[in-house]
C-alpha cells in the first residue's frame, strides 16, 4: 500500500468557502438510517453466538445492609444454569445501592433459565438505616456513607471560593436581591439500551471480542484487561451501534467485568445486558443539589453581587455543579462568593450526564435573574443582554425571542395572571460549552476500484458520528457519501477519543479531514502527468477531477482510481485549526399555566445554537431538538423515588420513573445561528440540553407569578408556589 | 405437549381445569424449579388431560413465514422473536419489558400491540408483522424512507417501534392531525427526542400517500 502521507503536502487541509461545499453544511440522512429503520443494526443486546450463555446480576434490594448468607446451592443445579458466583460473604456490607449492591451472578443457556435462577438465590441479609435522603444523610449520628477512608461525616470538604464580606457589602448597596433556595432532583439517563456486553472469549495469542454498548471502544480494551488477566491489544471492543449513552457509557462497569470473568471461566461467549431496573439501580444518573443563591443588581439590572451556598447529591460520587456565576457575569468579580460542598448518601454514584452540572446551575442562575428583572420593571431579554458579555448571546436571544412571539406577548417586564384559570408565559435560558478537541487518528483508503473507506475508532451514540465519517471524505474527493464507507465502533481501527462532553466531532473530524486531505492530494500527484496540472490545481465535484479553470481536462473518479496500482492510504490526525473551542446558545418556552389545576402545557419551545460550521443541519437539528425534549422531560416529569423508610428505590421502571413522550411535544424550533462563520467544527451535545427547563420554569413564572424552586413543575408543585401548602 | 389450532387462534379442547393448573404451575415457577432441582417431578393432577406448562412447540407466522419455536405458556412473543427463534429476530427491541415504552410494537392480525405483554402462545397462528416485515435496508417502506430522510432517529433503538405504530396510525388514520398523530403515537417513548422529526417523517408519508391517491 502506498502512503501518500510521507510526501510533501502542498497545502493544508481547510474546511473550504461555506459557498462551495456540495455535501457539508446540508441536509444529509444519516448512513445508517436504513439498518436502523428497518430492525437490521446489530446492537449489543442483540448479539447472538454460537454456544452463547446468558448471564444476570442479582442487585440487592435495599441500599445497606449486612450479608448473613448467600446460598446459591439451588440456583446451581437448575437446568440449564452453567456459572453462578457470589460477590459478596457473610459479614461483608451492602454499602450503597449502586455497584456495591450486586450480590451474585449467573449464566444459563438461555435467559429464561438465568432468570430463574437469579429468582433461586436465597439471601439472607440484616437491613440497615438506608440513608437514601440528603435529609438523612445530614441527621445527627447517620451512618457514614462516603467512600471516603477517612470519612466521619456525610459531607464532603467544602470548595469555597471569593471573598464573603466582599459579596456581602456589594449586595447591601444593591437596588434589588433576590434569595431563594432551589431543590433539583437526581435524574436518570435511561438510555435505551441499557447498559452491557457480549464478551467471546480466544486463546491466549488471539483477541477476545468485546460487543459493547460503550461511549469509549478505544478505552474499554484497558477497561477489561486486568478482569481478562491480558493486554488491552488482545482485547477488541466492537460497538457497531449503541442505544444511548449521555455520559452513562465511559467504562465497563462492574457488569462488563462480570460478562468478561463468566466468559474467561467457561470459555464460552456471554451476553450480559443490565435489565431495566437494574440500570435504574447500578447504572449513574445526573446528580441533584439544594442551592441557595442570593443576586443583587443595580437599578439599571447590572448585576453587582453573588453569593451562592450549595450541597450536590450524587450518591456515593461527589456529583457535580459549576461555580457561579453561571454563563452571566457581575459587574465586579470580587463580589461573588460561593460554597460548594457534596453531601453522600448510601446510592448510586451519579455518573457524567450530558453538560454535567450544566443545567442544576442554569436553573438556579435563570430564576435569579428573571426575579430581578421584574424587581427592576426590567423586559426579560433586555436583563440578560445586559448581563451577558458575549454578542453572540444577545443575537440568540433576540433570535428566539423573535421566534417565540416576544415583542407581541403582553408582558414583558412583570410576570401576568391568569384569566379564568389561564395563564401564557415566555422564558429564556441560555447556555455555553468548550468542547475543545484532542488527540484522533483517521485512515482513509482509496482502491484502484474506485471504493473508498474511511476509518477510525470512534463510536455513533445516535449523534451522526458514523455520517460525518463518510461524509467529510465525499466532500473533500467530490463524491456521494454513499460511495464513502464509513468504518468506526472498532478499537482496532486508529484510535479517536471516548464521546463525552461533546468533545467527538471536534476531535474526529479535523482527522477525517486531515485524512481526506491527505489523499486528494495523493491523487493530485499521480494526475500531474495526465492531466498536466499541479497538486493543488485540481477541482473535485461531482464524480469528477477537473482542472481549475480549465473543465475540458477532466477524468471521471473511477479512472482517476485506475492509475493507482496499490491501494493509497492516507493518515489523518487532528488538526487544531480545523475545531473550534466555544459554542453558545439561546432559548425560548411559551407555556400555558391552567392555575384552578395547577396543569402547566409547554407549547413551544425555541433554541439557537451556533457551532462554526454545521457538518450535518440535519443532524445538527436532531441534537438540539434532543436536548429540549430532555431539558422538557427533566423540568416536566422525571423523578427518582425512593422509599425513605426501607431504602427501596421505588421508580426503577417506565411507569413510575416518566420521561416525556409524543403528548408532551409542543412544537420545536431548531435554528442553527448561521452568522457564526467561524471555519471550523465542533460538537452539539451538551449545549443545548442545558437551558431547557429553565426557560420553561421562567414561562410559568412568566405566566402567573409562580417561581417554582423545585423540579419537576408538577401540579401540586405550581398549587403549592401559588397558593401555599394546601 | 398439546398444538394451538392455527385456524381459531386459541388452545384447542383446552379446558379450563388444565388452564388452570398450567397456570399455576407458570406463577410458581420459583417453586417449580427448586423440585425439579430436588428431584422431585411436579405433581400431575389428572394425566388425561395435557396442559400448557412445560415447553410447547408452536408455529408463529412472522413476517408472512411459519416458524417454529420451542416455547414456555410465560415466554412472550418478544422473547419468541428474539431469543426463541432461530435465526432470531431483533429487529424489535426490549427496553422496558412492562408495556411502557413501545419499543417492542409489532403487528398482531394487524392491530398494534406490545410483544412484551403479548404471550408467544396466544399468537400461534395469527399473523404477526414486525419491523423487518415492512422492508430491508435494500426496499424500505413508504415510512422507513421517511424516518431516514427526515432523520427521525438517532440512537435508533426505539425507531423500529416507532416505525410499526407509525405504519399502523397511518394507516389506521390516514388524515391525521398532528396532535392526532402524538396521541397515536404515544405509546412509544424516545430518549435521544426525536419525536419533532418522527412527526416530519409521519407527515412526509401522508403527504406521498395522499398525491398517490390524486393521481389515481
Amino acid at each position: 500500500m502506498s502512503s501518500s502521507s510521507r510526501g510533501a503536502q502542498a497545502s493544508e487541509p481547510s474546511w473550504g468557502k461555506r459557498s462551495d461545499l456540495d455535501v457539508l453544511n446540508r441536509d444529509i440522512p444519516r448512513v445508517d438510517g436504513p439498518v436502523k429503520a428497518t430492525g437490521e443494526a446489530i446492537y449489543t443486546h442483540d448479539v447472538r453466538l454460537p454456544g452463547m450463555l446468558w448471564a444476570r446480576v442479582l442487585v440487592h434490594p435495599v441500599p445497606r445492609a449486612e450479608i448473613e448468607s448467600i446460598d446459591l446451592e439451588v440456583a446451581s443445579e437448575m437446568p440449564g444454569v452453567v456459572y453462578v458466583e457470589a460477590l459478596k460473604e457473610p459479614g461483608d456490607a451492602v454499602r450503597y445501592l449502586g455497584d456495591d449492591a450486586v450480590l451474585a451472578v449467573v449464566a444459563a443457556e438461555t435467559p429464561d433459565q438465568a432468570a430463574d435462577a437469579l429468582r433461586a438465590i436465597k439471601v439472607k441479609a440484616r437491613r440497615l438505616a438506608p440513608v437514601v435522603t440528603p435529609a438523612q444523610a445530614l441527621e445527627d449520628g447517620a451512618p457514614v456513607v462516603s467512600r471516603r477512608r477517612d470519612a466521619d461525616s456525610n459531607v464532603g470538604r467544602a470548595n469555597e471560593r471569593g471573598d464573603e464580606a466582599v459579596a456581602d457589602a456589594a449586595l447591601a448597596g444593591a437596588v434589588a436581591v433576590v434569595e431563594r433556595t432551589f431543590e433539583i432532583p437526581i435524574q436518570h439517563h435511561v438510555c435505551l439500551e441499557t447498559h452491557g456486553h457480549v464478551v467471546q472469549p480466544a486463546p491466549d495469542d488471539e483477541q477476545v471480542t468485546v460487543y459493547a454498548s460503550t461511549q469509549s471502544v478505544g478505552g474499554t480494551p484497558r477497561g477489561l484487561a486486568r478482569t481478562l488477566g491480558r493486554d488491552a491489544s488482545k482485547i477488541r471492543v466492537l460497538t457497531p451501534h449503541m442505544g444511548g449513552g449521555f455520559g452513562s457509557k465511559f467504562g465497563p462497569g462492574l457488569e462488563g467485568a462480570m460478562a468478561a470473568r463468566v466468559a474467561d471461566q467457561t470459555g464460552r461467549p456471554v451476553h450480559l445486558m443490565l435489565t431495566r431496573s437494574d440500570e435504574f439501580a447500578i447504572a449513574g444518573n445526573r446528580s441533584g443539589s439544594r442551592q441557595t443563591l442570593k443576586v443583587g443588581a443595580r437599578s439599571d439590572g447590572r448585576l453587582v453581587g453573588l453569593k451562592l451556598d450549595a450541597d450536590k447529591h450524587g450518591g456515593v460520587s461527589g456529583g457535580s455543579l459549576p461555580g457561579p456565576p453561571y454563563i452571566y457575569t457581575v459587574a465586579d468579580d470580587s463580589a461573588v462568593a460561593s460554597r460548594i460542598r457534596s453531601v453522600f448518601t448510601a446510592t448510586d454514584g451519579s455518573r457524567a450526564m450530558r453538560a454535567p452540572g450544566h443545567p442544576q446551575a442554569s436553573f438556579a442562575m435563570e430564576a435569579a435573574v428573571d426575579e430581578l428583572a421584574y424587581l427592576l420593571g426590567i423586559d426579560l431579554v433586555e436583563m440578560r443582554i445586559r448581563n451577558l458579555d458575549s454578542e453572540v448571546h444577545h443575537r440568540q436571544l433576540r433570535r428566539v425571542a423573535e421566534e417565540i412571539g416576544w415583542g407581541e406577548h403582553p408582558h414583558r417586564d412583570r410576570p401576568g395572571r391568569a384569566e379564568n384559570g389561564r395563564a401564557v408565559g415566555i422564558g429564556f435560558g441560555v447556555s455555553v460549552w468548550g468542547p475543545g478537541g484532542r488527540s484522533s487518528r483517521c485512515d482513509v483508503t482509496i482502491r484502484p476500484d474506485g471504493s473508498v473507506v474511511s476509518a477510525t475508532a470512534t463510536q455513533d451514540l445516535g449523534t451522526g458520528a458514523r455520517t460525518y465519517v463518510a461524509a467529510i471524505v465525499a466532500e473533500e474527493l467530490g463524491l456521494a457519501v454513499n460511495m464513502i464507507e464509513a468504518r468506526i465502533g472498532d478499537s482496532d481501527l486508529p484510535p479517536s477519543v471516548t464521546s463525552g462532553g461533546s468533545v467527538t466531532t471536534g476531535s474526529s473530524a479535523p482527522a477525517i479531514k486531515d485524512a481526506a486531505h491527505k489523499a486528494r492530494e495523493g491523487l493530485e500527484a499521480l494526475l500531474v502527468d495526465v492531466l498536466e496540472a499541479p497538486v493543488g490545481s485540481y477541482v473535485w465535484r461531482n464524480g469528477q477531477v477537473s482542472v481549475r479553470g480549465d473543465s475540458t481536462r477532466s477524468l471521471p473518479w473511477i479512472a482517476v482510481c485506475a492509475l493507482l496500482r496499490e491501494p493509497l492510504l492516507a493518515q489523518g490526525e487532528f488538526r487544531d485549526f480545523l475545531h473550534e473551542g466555544r459554542i453558545h446558545g439561546a432559548q425560548a418556552a411559551k407555556v400555558e399555566v391552567d392555575t384552578l389545576t395547577g396543569r402547566v402545557k409547554v407549547l413551544k419551545m425555541v433554541a439557537c445554537q451556533d457551532q462554526g460550521l454545521p457538518l450535518n443541519r440535519l443532524a445538527l437539528r436532531s441534537q438540539i431538538n434532543g436536548g429540549m425534549v430532555q431539558a422538557l422531560s427533566y423540568g416536566m416529569l422525571e423523578q427518582r423515588v425512593f422509599d425513605e423508610q426501607d431504602g427501596f428505590l421505588l421508580s426503577d421502571n417506565l411507569d413510575l420513573y416518566k420521561i416525556a413522550g409524543a403528548q408532551e411535544m409542543p412544537e420545536m424550533v431548531a435554528l442553527i445561528d448561521d452568522e457564526d462563520e467561524r471555519p471550523s467544527v465542533c460538537g452539539m451535545a451538551e449545549a443545548p440540553v442545558i437551558p431547557g427547563h429553565s426557560a420553561i420554569a421562567g414561562a410559568i413564572h412568566n405566566a402567573c407569578g409562580a417561581r417554582l424552586t423545585r423540579m419537576p413543575f408538577t401540579a401540586d408543585n405550581v398549587l403549592e408556589t401559588l397558593y401555599g401548602k394546601i | 405437549m398439546r398444538e394451538m389450532d392455527p385456524s381459531s387462534g386459541e388452545p384447542s379442547a383446552i379446558s379450563r381445569r388444565s388452564f388452570l393448573k398450567g397456570a399455576t404451575q407458570v406463577a410458581a415457577a420459583g417453586g417449580i424449579i427448586q423440585a425439579t432441582a430436588a428431584g422431585a417431578p411436579a405433581e400431575v393432577v389428572d394425566p388425561e388431560v395435557e396442559t400448557l406448562s412445560g415447553t410447547s412447540s408452536l408455529e408463529l407466522l412472522v413476517n408472512g413465514k411459519a416458524r417454529s419455536v420451542e416455547v414456555q405458556p410465560r415466554t412472550t412473543l418478544l422473547h419468541a422473536l428474539r431469543t426463541h427463534m432461530d435465526p432470531p429476530l431483533t429487529g424489535t427491541k426490549e427496553v422496558c419489558g412492562t408495556g411502557s415504552c413501545g419499543a417492542c410494537t409489532v403487528l398482531i392480525d394487524g392491530q398494534p400491540a406490545y410483544s412484551c405483554l403479548s404471550l408467544a402462545v396466544t399468537c400461534a397462528g395469527r399473523p404477526v408483522t414486525t419491523v423487518e416485515g415492512f422492508g430491508s435496508a435494500d426496499a424500505m417502506s413508504d415510512v422507513q424512507q421517511a424516518f431516514c430522510d427526515k432523520d427521525g432517529m438517532m440512537c435508533g433503538f426505539c425507531t423500529p417501534g416507532f416505525v410499526v405504530a407509525t405504519h399502523a396510525a397511518l394507516d389506521r388514520s390516514p388524515k391525521a392531525s398532528l396532535d392526532e398523530l402524538k396521541y397515536e403515537l404515544s405509546g412509544n417513548f424516545c430518549r435521544c427526542g426525536t419525536y419533532p422529526h418522527v412527526f416530519d417523517a409521519a407527515a412526509a408519508v401522508q403527504e406521498d400517500r395522499a398525491r398517490g391517491e390524486e393521481g389515481r
